[in-house]
């Protein structure tokens, strides 16, 4: 187990330096001068050199990229060009946003999802089981904006039980997290539902039933155990993107998180900001991946010694 | 000790109750906007959504109000010029107390000019000011104090010019020149237009955070009881959820777009809303350089650009596009600004256009390129159409709005359409910024006549407003109607919606003053609450 964790914290490692090489790269050969957007129309030629050259734009971007590394290492992304903040103040600040958002949602997919699975794989091809996979096919299919903005109109402006836009307290995380929640929850109930009935096949399913166990017990003893391998990797990946791509949502709720403040980020080209978000996302992910990949283990063995591939 | 324990429980009900009713009675003004996220300090950006949030906490020497008239506001009076131009004397009103307690006085003035153009403060708005003497060798890093400034006792100051400029003291009217407390400032440091913004305005900054800012009453304000307890800037970066929160009575008043005004045209909101007309213009701006990409560049040619302006229907721009939101343009100058005459519309004339093509050697029509950002597609689009009719071939290039800032100050741009609003009702703060051959490269303009130029020289030098609206008038004529330097299009109107209850409020710029004029009708208020 510890080689499996120290192999795997290593390719983590790896992962976040790539990404912040490429990023750093790419970034620095996009089209569009942030200098010149911060200067604006009426800077002159000069203006914008000197600045640039005070800001350590006119440097190869080799020794940018290792000051920047270098800064980040011990903590310091760096200030926005525009905002005039830290980056890490900034992010830190999103991410209290985010992660309130997130929460929520991926309380209520895992919740809904896991409950909507089970019982349509209880139910399988009963009324139940179709009325909650047409529910999920429209939780998928239906773009969150568009959910977002008729929760708004229907809870918000119609019925008044929520506020339409806003993070102040609880009820304002009300309808976002059910308009980011919603194609999440339906995801895992789709593949919770299909990964019980491929478990209710096996041998050792006929064997409970022959043993005589009560039903509830064969469900979550012996089919939604062994049916978790796939949610997890379905619930992680959601987790991943709940907490990365809520961007959306947060703006059509007007919630200040991460995803907006990258938006913005880029289309100004501010770089440090930009930079700092990358590797935010990209830290998050790797954590993520990382946290399914040592689940696996403790869930399936035969992961942790080696023998076994995700699929078994 | 039950008693003292029932007598404790009430006394703190009761002062809930009345914190609650005080709460309750509080006059706020709730402004939905974007937000800017550019920090709040007038030296460091020129963004108009920030500028709402300064203009209620920070006072520069003079001030534009909403009829477009300069007033003095720190400043006593309007200055006293020397003869020659270059020397403007201003005294202070005396009395006036930044809302730290310190008082207003020439010193902070010269402090503010300085920290504007020291190299390390990375102000934007320095080419509005850097006519001062010393104020280029400052920005330069060869100097550190202003030359051209002379403090002549605690209230009385002056500014020396490098060359005569009649507009000085009217870029003085412009929130970038907004005066700082030099304790204060120098203390905040990096923090300043941050976490701290100190001025003499009727409103404190009480928080600012993602969701929005927080002013207070000034109740030392100089100028007299402002009107309300507490103003909340409230962002919204989404349009419609904006509109959807002001239908819900979550904001008092709003700005809003074309597009969104069409979509209310016939409900409720639309009789909340209310039009003013900015004073910008909107035009497609034409390369006018012999080359471009290193090939022959059709709109070198007067004739084709004129071709071009004949061609385009403006009344279709104006009515369809713009929801009706825009008159057709009848010059580069608008119509509320100093300079403006009443001319003829453009003509659409599409066999004319034809004709003109021919002549300038296109026949069978020619190709250009338009770089636009994706807001303007809408009008594009439509020039597009316009265009084909007469055999020119519009190829639009849609690129986000860094590359195209970038690409269009590097010059590398065909043809573009941009609005271009000036911040006061002068023609110099519009076309002087523009097409002056020292800026039109900057634009992808590449427009120069030196006939233009000079015209546009000389309405700096005179300090008669009679002589340079000729001046203006000349040089918009040439620029618009000779030269075609660029294709005027349109002038916009802005629109708003306001709550029933909320008076007073007009637009006569690009900043939005909630801070001064704005009121409430209680009797419409307190029915309505």
């Amino acid at each position: 187990m510890v080689n499996f964790l120290v192999r795997r914290v290593l390719q983590a490692l790896g992962v976040i330096l790539a990404i912040s090489l490429i990023t750093f790269f790419i970034l620095n050969i996009v089209p569009g001068d942030p200098v010149q957007i911060m200067l604006g129309d009426l800077a002159t030629p000069e203006t914008v050199a000197q600045v640039r050259a005070q800001m350590g734009l006119d440097k190869p971007v080799w020794l940018q990229y290792l000051n920047w590394a270098g800064n980040m290492l011990r903590g310091d992304f760096g200030s926005s060009y525009f905002q005039h903040r830290p980056v890490m103040e900034l992010l830190l600040v999103s991410f209290g946003y985010t992660i309130r958002l997130a929460s929520f949602s991926y309380l209520l997919a895992v919740t809904i999802g896991l409950a909507f699975g089970i019982l349509a794989a209880v139910f399988h091809n009963k009324w139940v089981d179709k009325v909650l996979m047409v529910l999920a096919v429209g939780g998928i299919s239906a773009p969150n904006f568009w959910v977002a903005i008729i929760l708004q109109i229907v809870f918000g402006l119609t019925l008044k039980w929520f506020p339409i836009s806003g993070a102040k307290d609880f009820s304002y995380y009300v309808l976002p997290a059910i308009a980011l929640g919603t194609r999440y929850a339906a995801s895992i109930a789709r593949i919770t539902r299909n990964s019980m009935l491929e478990v209710s096949k096996q041998d050792y399913m006929r064997t409970a039933e022959a043993k005589g166990l009560r039903d509830w017990l064969i469900v979550m003893r012996h089919a939604f155990r062994n049916a978790l391998i796939p949610v997890i990797t379905v619930a992680g990946t959601d987790l991943g993107n709940i907490l990365t791509g809520s961007m959306l949502i947060e703006s059509v709720f007007q919630i200040s998180g991460i995803g907006k403040l990258m938006v913005d980020a880029i289309g100004q080209r501010d770089l440090p900001l930009v930079q700092g978000g990358v590797m935010y996302i990209a830290f998050i992910c790797v954590v993520i991946y990382l946290i399914v990949d040592i689940l696996y283990a403790v869930v399936d063995p035969r992961i942790r010694l080696g023998g076994g591939t995700r699929s078994e | 000790m039950k008693k003292l324990l029932a007598a404790m429980l009430t006394a703190v009900m009761l002062l809930s109750v009345c914190a609650f009713a005080g709460a309750e009675n509080a006059k706020v003004l709730r402004f939905g906007q974007m937000d800017a996220k550019v920090g709040y300090d007038p030296q460091t950006n020129t963004n108009s959504g920030a500028t709402t949030t300064e203009d209620c906490v920070v006072e520069p020497l003079y001030y534009w109000n909403d009829q477009n008239e300069l007033i003095p506001l720190l400043a006593e009076d309007f200055p006293t010029i020397s003869e020659d131009g270059l020397v403007y004397t201003i005294k202070l009103r005396e009395g006036v107390k930044f809302t730290d307690g310190t008082d207003l006085t020439t010193d902070d003035v010269k402090f503010t000019f300085e920290r504007m153009f020291k190299p390390e403060t990375l102000a934007k708005s320095t080419s509005m000011y850097n006519m001062i003497l010393g104020a280029k060798e400052m920005l330069s890093g060869e100097a550190t104090e202003l030359a051209g400034f002379e403090a002549v006792d605690d209230y009385t100051f002056k500014f020396t010019l490098v060359s005569p400029f009649s507009c000085f003291h009217k870029n003085l009217g412009i929130i970038y020149s907004a005066i700082f407390p030099r304790e204060a400032c120098e203390a905040a440091g990096a923090d300043w237009g941050v976490k701290t913004l100190i001025g003499t305005g009727p409103y404190i900054l009480k928080s600012s955070d993602a969701t929005g800012n927080v002013l207070v009453k000034n109740t030392n304000y100089w100028g007299g009881d402002p009107h309300f307890d507490e103003i909340d800037i409230i962002f919204y970066d989404n349009n419609n959820t904006k509109l959807m929160a002001f239908e819900n009575g979550d904001i008092d008043l709003c700005d809003m777009t074309s597009d969104l005004f069409m979509q209310y045209q016939g409900t409720e909101v639309e009789e909340l809303c209310h039009h003013f007309s900015k004073l910008g213009t909107y035009f497609f701006v034409t390369n006018n350089s012999e080359t471009f990409r290193g090939e022959k560049n059709p709109l070198a040619d007067v004739r084709v650009r004129e071709a071009m302006s004949l061609a385009i229907d403006r009344d279709l721009l104006c009515e369809v596009i713009q929801n009706g939101l825009a008159v057709p343009a009848t010059g580069m100058i608008n119509q509320f600004q100093l300079g403006f005459t009443a001319r003829e519309p453009y003509e659409h004339n599409l066999e004319k256009a034809k004709a003109l093509l021919a002549e300038a050697g296109y026949p069978d029509g020619c190709t250009i390129t338009a770089t636009i950002r994706k807001q303007d597609e809408a009008d594009t689009v439509q020039i597009q159409s316009d265009l084909a009719q007469v055999g020119i071939k519009l190829n639009i290039e849609i690129v986000d709005a860094a590359v195209w800032s970038s690409e269009r100050a590097a010059g590398n741009v065909q043809c573009l359409l941009q609005g271009w609003f000036p911040l006061y009702a002068d023609a110099d703060n519009n076309i002087y910024t523009f097409f002056h051959s020292d800026y039109s490269p900057a634009k992808s303009c590449f427009y120069s006549n030196p006939e233009f130029d000079a015209l546009m020289d000389a309405a700096r030098l005179s300090t008669d407003d009679a002589e340079r609206q000729k001046l203006y008038e000349q040089a918009d004529e040439i620029l618009s109607r000779q030269d075609y330097g660029s294709i005027p299009l349109y002038y916009p109107y802005g629109v708003f919606a306001a709550q029933p209850y909320v008076k007073n409020f007009t637009v006569g710029n690009l900043i939005y003053h909630v801070a001064y004029d704005i009121d409430y009708d209680m009797d419409i208020y307190n029915a309505q609450k």
